[in-house]
């Protein structure tokens, strides 16, 4: 057979509809998506916490986010259809476009792309997510799934950190991830971003993750937020005794094409569809600093 | 040596009017004053010369300026998508010079690597390549300062190589082969002596290219000095036109977008350059790499570092379009040079 017929398309979507969703914040919103086709579906099953999607918005274009749901496992409880899950914030041209459908329209999906996070080595171990605003949605998937098989692994904090109460995310499920014996939820706005009922910390995230005094031996650190965040919150963990191997995040650089040939996400050699955008603190300090 | 010819320029002609029956045949035609690579009817549009390059590289013809990857309609509250319909046919690509050949090269190994582009693949796989030695250098020419050549056989399936008036035509691979078939029973089989004149050849080029050559080494230094303050120095009179990028035959990066109406859609993609501030532009207004010299380190570096392997060819092949062509007189290799020079004398930390 020639080469080409024995290649797909590697840029035409499946179908998939909103079935649901839930508004985090006035500008953040999470959708629960189902394949159009079974078919399709079956064949998305095998994506890990970590992986990424290409979503569409007929008519206005492509947009990246996390795959926020728990991974699909065969024999957990998520007996039925792989579904999809991600969290987006409106802030340009598809993000609008996307946020203003409705339930039941239909939008397309490409994926899943790049790497996942090591969740199997993390087993027995203790586990800090560290999420500064939207980037929660991208530690969601790896966090649900060690939430839902908790017994496996050590104790779990859950650091969950805004600008102000209001861009607060996933307030609506966070008491239920806090019930699940081992885990601790913790919330911070930063100064100025707490109002009268705030019951939380505040404080910048590096700052209120020191406040904590956890142990580095044995304990891993997930973290995914602005580049400006995870620079001082390097800076944190390297003074409270974090080793970079210790320290996983993920990379957001601007994508377009998911498979590694628009050459857009490129740190040095290193493209975060392809290569990433799972890397430690270790990986990262290897690359220029380009993110 | 049976697959290797000596030819007159009227036997060149003649087979080249040969493949023009069955095949689209693309090469370099004159048009008001510049040398472009476009679709020929006839064998007297060409220009096939011992030396001279076209303007812009022959990659829109494998990865076009502008493409649709996917087209959509809506027909009610859905969606019905449409593959493209591969591009059919055979298409031979005539008289590039061999820096563009490779640079076709450089092309596969993006799309042809790891998850493999459908439209390039099909073009790709009914490409035959016909390429042209060089008897002599452009001014802007500096291929054999970035471990090129210009009788390097790299990405051609047939070779023509100037000798004298005449040509020699090597048949390189079995896509070369057939697209010779039988025409090559009428042509006189070259000489042992004429093989030598490659070498000849390539010495005579090399010699006429003045450009110190560009060490693999300096990668590494490339990579440790990224910081480094020269890169201001260096970039600051790039306009961030892109021109560069553009006319480059090896340079693939691409946007992607959608263009649609009320009734229907594709997702588009378009040549792009790391060298535009939107290009690594986040939504949420962070950018990576905010400043030109940001932007021009990458490109350079992109062609000059950044390698796996030390063996790694660079990424630029060393054709001279975007020193030739650049408003501001910028020259990729005296960069890297420049680069490499500040980096080794003031430290590869000399702040920004």
């Amino acid at each position: 057979m020639p080469l080409a017929e024995a290649v797909p398309n590697p840029y035409q979507p499946s179908l998939v509809r909103i079935h649901d969703f839930s508004d985090e914040t006035r500008d953040v919103r999470t959708l629960r998506l189902q394949f159009v086709d079974d078919a399709e579906a079956g064949s998305f099953a095998g994506w890990e916490p970590g992986q990424f999607g290409q979503f569409t918005v007929f008519g206005a274009g492509e947009s990246v986010f996390a795959l926020a749901n728990a991974p699909w496992r065969p024999n957990g409880d998520n007996g039925s259809a792989p579904t999809i899950e991600c969290t987006f914030r409106m802030v340009g041209k598809v993000t609008s476009a996307l946020r203003a459908m409705s339930k039941g329209q239909v939008i397309g999906f490409r994926g899943p792309y790049g790497n996942h996070f090591p969740v199997g080595d993390w087993k027995g171990k203790d586990l800090v997510f560290i999420g500064g605003g939207i980037g929660m949605a991208a530690l969601r998937s790896a966090m649900l799934d060690v939430i839902n098989r908790k017994e496996e692994f050590g104790e779990v904090v859950i650091l969950n950190g805004a600008r102000s109460v209001a861009d607060m995310v996933y307030t609506e499920e966070m008491p239920a991830w806090q019930e699940v014996d081992g885990v601790r939820v913790v919330r911070t706005v930063d100064p100025g971003g707490e109002n009268e009922e705030w019951n939380g910390e505040v404080g910048l995230l590096p700052n209120v993750f020191e406040g904590l005094g956890l142990d580095p031996e044995g304990r891993i650190v997930i973290a995914c937020g602005p580049p400006i965040m995870l620079h001082y919150l390097f800076l944190s963990l390297g003074k409270v005794g974090y080793s970079p191997d210790q320290v996983v995040t993920t990379l957001e650089n601007k994508m377009k094409c998911g498979i590694g040939h628009c050459g857009r996400c490129y740190v040095g050699p290193f493209s975060v569809c392809r290569d990433g955008p799972v890397v430690t603190w270790a990986e990262l300090n290897e690359l220029p600093k380009d993110y | 040596m049976d697959s290797s010819w000596k030819l007159t320029d009227a036997q060149l002609r003649e087979w080249l009017s040969g493949l023009i029956e069955g095949n689209s045949v693309v090469a370099p035609v004159e048009e008001d004053g510049v040398l472009l690579f476009r679709p020929i009817a006839s064998e007297d549009q060409a220009i096939v010369k011992p030396s001279g390059k076209t303007r812009w590289s022959p990659k829109e013809f494998l990865f076009p300026r502008s493409e649709a990857l996917y087209r959509y309609n809506f027909k009610g509250g859905s969606v019905q998508l449409e593959d493209p319909s591969l591009p059919e046919g055979h298409q031979v690509l005539f008289g590039m010079r061999s820096c563009d050949a490779s640079g076709i090269v450089r092309l596969d190994e993006i799309f042809l690597s790891g998850t493999k582009d459908r439209l390039y693949a099909a073009r790709r796989e009914n490409t035959t390549v016909v390429s042209t030695a060089c008897a002599a250098a452009d001014p802007e020419c500096f291929c054999t300062a970035v471990g090129y050549s210009p009788v390097g056989e790299e990405g051609s399936d047939v070779q023509l190589v100037p000798v004298g008036e005449d040509w020699m035509l090597r048949a390189l691979t079995d896509k070369g082969r057939n697209l010779v078939g039988d025409a090559g029973d009428n042509w006189a089989e070259a000489t042992v002596k004429d093989e030598k004149e490659i070498e000849e050849l390539e010495k005579t080029v090399a010699g006429q290219i003045e450009r110190s050559p560009v060490n693999r080494e300096w990668s590494q230094v490339l990579e440790e000095g990224f910081e480094h303050g020269a890169w201001d120095r260096l970039a600051q009179h790039c306009l961030g036109c892109s021109v560069c990028a553009y006319v480059c035959p090896s340079c693939s990066c691409f946007d992607m977008n959608h263009d649609a109406n009320a009734f229907c859609g594709e997702q588009c993609r378009s040549w792009d350059a790391c060298t535009f501030p939107l290009f690594t532009h986040h939504a949420s207004g962070h950018n990576p790499r905010e400043t030109r010299q940001e932007r021009y380190r990458q490109r350079v570096l992109h062609k000059f570092a950044f390698r796996e392997e030390n063996d790694e060819p660079f990424r630029c092949v060393g054709c001279g379009r975007c020193v030739a062509l650049c408003p501001a007189g910028l020259d990729i290799v005296s960069t890297v040079a420049a680069a490499v020079e500040a980096i080794r004398e003031e430290g590869a930390d000399a702040a920004r």
